[in-house]
């Protein structure tokens, strides 16, 4: 990808390439036990601004299916770099609100921006800066998990020359590499769910969005979860994760917003704050400081 | 990489995708060949065993069985997509809709133009019709007639995909907007394998390649809004 570089971080190392290394992370509490994990960045997901627009802000964010609000009214700014956990019950509109964040659907009312671009009127733009991880993988049965990240690479626009060597690294990087030529129609729930996190790293993405990103995962499954984490925060990347795994994420994370019934009912951490209804999207009144 | 270059890599990907799907699927490819070949078979039968009439309806018959077979193969390419959310994930690459769009018109032209050449020797067998003299123009008008098709096709497939009566859905629109291409395809044919006696073959063609530009553009522009939730 023409776009993707390296930028020195004290806890990175730099192999030559358009990767990263993320080894131990001064945030993440397994980081000394940690192996070093691979992903690819690009000026986007580095920090490239100044000072950076907030990653996420929503205003009075509302989305109806059928006449029922599955969310009803979020407003929310998360500053660029954060991890934040989004927690709540079945239905409290977690899941909806990601869709909106991806561009997958549309909000009925209210606004929300990625990286100062409005969802709705730019997602185009908003998409080339996005990675999201939804309950459903997005794979095909009948190509080898090569072919299907190899489509995807085409997609995102990596650059024919690198691919090769970027899908072996990503394919190693969630464990696959053993099974790369075999279908995905023959894969378990958890194998397709890796693969469905490597299309994640395989361009560089400034706001990664997980939707349950542990469900079906085994052990070292979950590791792969928790690597990529620790290694999208050394690169500044912003993350938004909504899991029912409590526990687990909130040793990874910044700050955490709870939804019920489609609003928020609690927020805590920091890097993530409320945006009053009063004030408009892209004005915070409150900012959770690095 | 240029816009247009890129655009074209892309739409080469999907294309190589959904012929990779289409022919690793496992009864699919063959069971529209076979229905296709059945559709010609019964035509046959209804007709009687009179050779004249069959070689006079041979052209409209063709033509019936691969737009009763295209209809199925267009369908199948979108319906590949609503595998574990696939169509969602295809939507939320940054690229533009148009490729997309280009990328599985190929991919369904390419299916018909293998259909039509099963077709064009099957119908040659069954209606006793000799088509080595008119093999060029034939060529032609199936290549037209084809890429026409699957330019309606791939944009009314794209409409229907996320219907429940899909199955039922695309006939009902589809069909009557290539009520033209069909009606030029099957005299553009009987005019090759007459021998073109009266100069009408051109014309039919020229229809073809006007209808093919068309809807490929207006497909083009439009397909983006069906990918939107």
């Amino acid at each position: 990808m023409s776009d993707t570089r390296c930028v020195t971080q004290p806890h990175l190392t730099r192999p030559a390439d358009g990767r990263i290394v993320a080894g131990t992370h001064p945030f993440g509490p397994r980081a000394s036990s940690m192996p070093q994990t691979t992903i690819y960045v690009s000026p986007r997901s580095m920090g490239a601004f100044d000072t950076p627009p907030p990653a996420v802000v929503t205003a009075e964010l509302a989305r109806l299916f059928a006449g029922y609000p599955a969310l009803a009214g979020v407003s929310l700014r998360v500053e660029t770099g954060r991890a934040i956990a989004l927690l709540g019950p079945n239905g409290a509109g977690k899941t909806t609100l990601l869709r909106i964040l991806a561009t997958a659907i549309a909000p009925s009312f209210g606004r929300a921006e990625v990286d100062g671009l409005d969802v709705s009127r730019n997602p185009h733009l908003v998409r080339r800066r996005i990675a999201y991880l939804s309950h459903a993988t997005g794979l095909y049965d009948d190509l080898t998990a090569f072919e299907n990240l190899a489509f995807a690479a085409t997609m995102l626009g990596v650059e024919p020359r690198e691919r090769e060597e970027r899908l072996a690294v990503v394919l190693a990087e969630v464990g696959l590499e053993a099974v790369a030529a075999q279908r995905v129609r023959t894969f378990s729930a958890g194998m397709r769910r890796r693969l469905a996190l490597g299309r994640l790293i395989l361009a560089g993405p400034s706001l990664i969005l997980l939707d349950e990103p542990y469900a079906s995962l085994d052990v070292e499954g979950m590791a792969v979860v928790d690597r990529l984490l620790v290694a999208w925060r050394g690169v500044g990347a912003t993350v938004l994760v909504a899991s029912h795994a409590v526990e687990r994420l909130l040793s990874v994370v910044d700050g955490k917003v709870r939804l019920e019934a489609g609003i928020v009912s609690d927020i805590e951490g920091i890097g993530v704050s409320q945006v009053p209804v009063s004030v408009g999207v892209g004005e915070p009144v409150t900012a959770g400081a690095r | 990489m240029s816009g247009l270059r890129a655009e074209a890599r892309i739409a080469l990907a999907i294309a190589r995708k959904d012929a990779l799907s289409e022919l690793r699927g496992r009864h699919a490819t063959v069971s529209t060949l076979f229905f296709a070949a059945l559709v010609l078979l019964l035509f046959g039968f209804a007709l009687g065993p009179d050779s004249r009439r069959l070689t006079e309806a041979a052209p409209g018959l063709l033509w019936l069985a691969i737009v009763f077979a295209g209809l199925l193969a267009v369908g199948r390419l979108h319906l590949v997509e609503t595998e574990d959310g696939a169509l969602e994930q295809l939507a939320l690459y940054p690229v533009e809709r148009r490729a997309i769009y280009a990328g599985k018109a190929l991919a369904g032209a390419g299916a018909m133009l293998v259909l039509g050449g099963v077709l064009l020797p099957a119908v040659a067998i069954l209606y006793g019709i000799d088509l080595s003299a008119a093999a060029l123009p034939l060529l032609a008008t199936l290549l037209l007639g084809t890429i026409g098709f699957a330019a309606v096709g791939t944009f009314y497939a794209g409409l229907t995909v996320r219907m429940r009566a899909r199955e039922v859905m695309l006939p009902l629109l589809m069909l009557p907007v290539v009520a033209p291409l069909l009606l030029a395809a099957v005299q553009a044919t009987s005019a090759a394998l007459a021998g073109d006696p009266f100069g009408e073959l051109a014309s039919w063609l020229q229809l073809l390649v006007v209808f093919d530009v068309v809807m490929v553009i207006a497909g083009a522009a439009t397909y983006r809004f069906l990918l939107e939730e």
